[in-house]
């Protein structure tokens, strides 16, 4: 059993999709009110991450823990209420198309909650408040740019109050000031509401902001994992590569040939 | 010329067919079950599986809306049947015969069966696409990462809707076919109205409607599943979702034929007429 002072525990995680192996005997902890901020490149399966402590994705072997139950043999209902616990903005915000910003927001409390009218309504101000979309409550998801709908997406997982937020890349496509305001919110939410979170992105700005701790994700496995200042030192040939973005080193070795002789 | 291996690889692929007929059958049937396992939680919890407004949405353009299209086609069928069938008796001078025959054969066969082709196509397309869409935008799987049952609250109001609303449009079609056969009835063979009428009450039986009705509901619930099946499980984007709707279709509408048929068969074995 996974021990209680674990927001979030993985075990020797597996994933392989058909033929494809995205993660490789991933093991990795997460503390109480830490900001872990997971790098890796495109496709190397930081989003799985998420989806897997979501039980929306089943591991192929492997254990993954939230607050000591174990998600991927939670029986549905048990499951649901865990979900509860655990906010998720997705890459794409993922709003329900046919509602209106308010009734997206609203959802979970009508849900899940006996709140009344009046209470879910000053919820959701308060949310909408919180990442400046209240002026745009009675818009639809398509009426708004990529960076309002993440806003939208971020306020909609927080109505619930979740112990655990999981951000899937929350300031790509956001403008600088914009992305920095989200960045002090998830701040301001694990020092003020002892929220923990995972977030997932390759904005470098972004993730030193953010982090208390980082992780580098390579071919299946964490391959670095450090404080901020500590990371930026890494000797790791991996993680100095991605941090000073050159073409030069063990990432898109062999690739990169194929792709200058092209 | 066929090479040796063919009649091998015919094997193979009729395996392979009847394989993969297998797995859908049972995912429709673990489909449908899930769906109410999650409904009948939901309500042990004390609360409603999902919202009136969001049922009765449903309700209104499953139900309400197909009402011309059902009623107008099945009164053309209506007027055909009459029509042809009143020509053929009249040489036998049994004229008074097409009352009950259009009766009985919209009220136990073609009343539910046409309805359900209507509704499959109708509906039951619209369906799959809308969840199909919502399944490619990542919307199904934000609301099940919130914590929200996606069969109880996206597959049970439709499911429902459409459960309780088949048997009312084959109604609809039975009395459009009725009414259509009554006026060939009046203008070509001189059958008056109150005759029409008369003829018509003797020669249906309650269980001419206790079986139409029933298949309604039966065909209901297997459209609303295949349709929510085919939509949840989209795969790859905007064609994955016009590949599930064409498939959705001629599944639900292969399938209410099918059921059809296999319900005729044991009925009236068990029940001979």
């Amino acid at each position: 059993m996974s021990t209680q002072s674990q927001v979030v525990e993985l075990r020797d995680v597996h994933m392989q999709f058909e033929e494809k192996k995205v993660l490789d005997g991933l093991s990795l902890t997460v503390k109480p009110q830490e900001r872990l901020v997971i790098m890796g490149q495109s496709g190397s399966g930081k989003s799985t991450i998420l989806r897997l402590i979501l039980g929306t994705l089943p591991p192929t072997v492997g254990s993954i823990f939230f607050k000591g139950s174990e998600i991927n043999r939670l029986l549905r209902q048990k499951l649901q209420e865990v979900r509860r616990h655990i906010g998720m903005v997705y890459q794409y915000s993922a709003l329900l198309s046919s509602r209106t910003v308010r009734d997206n927001v609203a959802l979970p409390l009508e849900e899940l909650t006996d709140k009344s009218r009046e209470e879910i309504d000053k919820v959701v101000d308060e949310k909408l408040e919180l990442v400046g979309m209240e002026d745009s409550k009675d818009l639809l998801p398509e009426e708004l740019s990529g960076g309002m709908k993440k806003r939208v997406a971020l306020a909609r997982c927080l109505v619930l109050e979740p112990e655990l937020l999981l951000l899937d890349e929350p300031s790509a496509g956001l403008d600088p000031v914009i992305a920095s305001v989200i960045d002090e919110l998830i701040i301001s939410l694990s020092e003020k509401s002892k929220v923990t979170s995972i977030t997932v992105t390759h904005e470098m700005e972004s993730a030193f902001r953010i982090a208390t701790r980082l992780a580098m994700l390579y071919q299946g496995k964490i391959i670095e994992e450090a404080e901020p200042e500590e990371f930026k030192q890494s000797k790791d040939p991996v993680v100095a590569q991605f941090l000073s973005g050159s073409t030069e080193g063990p990432i898109l070795e062999g690739s990169l040939d194929a792709i200058t002789k092209k | 010329m066929a090479n040796a291996e063919s009649p091998v690889l015919v094997a193979q692929g009729i395996g392979h067919l009847s394989r993969n007929f297998l797995r859908e059958v049972s995912s429709v049937f673990w489909f449908i079950v899930n769906t109410f396992q999650e409904t009948l939680e939901r309500m042990q919890q004390g609360r409603v599986p999902f919202r009136a407004t969001s049922f009765f949405r449903h309700s209104q353009r499953a139900g309400v809306d197909s009402v011309p299209l059902v009623g107008l086609v099945s009164f053309f069928l209506g007027l055909t049947m009459a029509l042809l069938t009143g020509y053929q008796l009249q040489r036998f001078g049994t004229e008074r015969l097409i009352p009950g025959l259009v009766a009985i054969g919209f009220t136990r066969e073609l009343g539910p069966l046409l309805t359900g082709i209507m509704v499959a196509a109708r509906i039951g397309a619209a369906f799959t696409a809308e969840l199909g869409t919502m399944q490619v935008s990542e919307e199904v799987e934000a609301i099940e990462s919130m914590g929200i049952g996606p069969l109880r609250f996206l597959v049970a109001p439709r499911m429902l809707a459409l459960i309780l609303l088949m048997p009312c449009l084959s109604t609809a079609s039975n009395i459009a076919a009725i009414l259509a056969s009554s006026l060939v009835c009046k203008a070509y063979f001189s059958i008056a109205f109150p005759y029409f009428l008369d003829l018509v009450k003797d020669s249906l039986l309650i269980r001419d409607i206790v079986t139409g009705i029933f298949k309604s509901f039966l065909f209901g619930l297997l459209i609303a599943a295949i349709a929510c099946y085919r939509g949840l499980t989209v795969k790859g984007g905007a064609a994955g979702v016009g590949t599930s709707t064409t498939s959705s279709v001629v599944t639900a509408i292969t399938t209410v034929i099918g059921f059809d048929t296999l319900y005729n068969i044991i009925y009236t074995n068990f029940y001979p007429i």
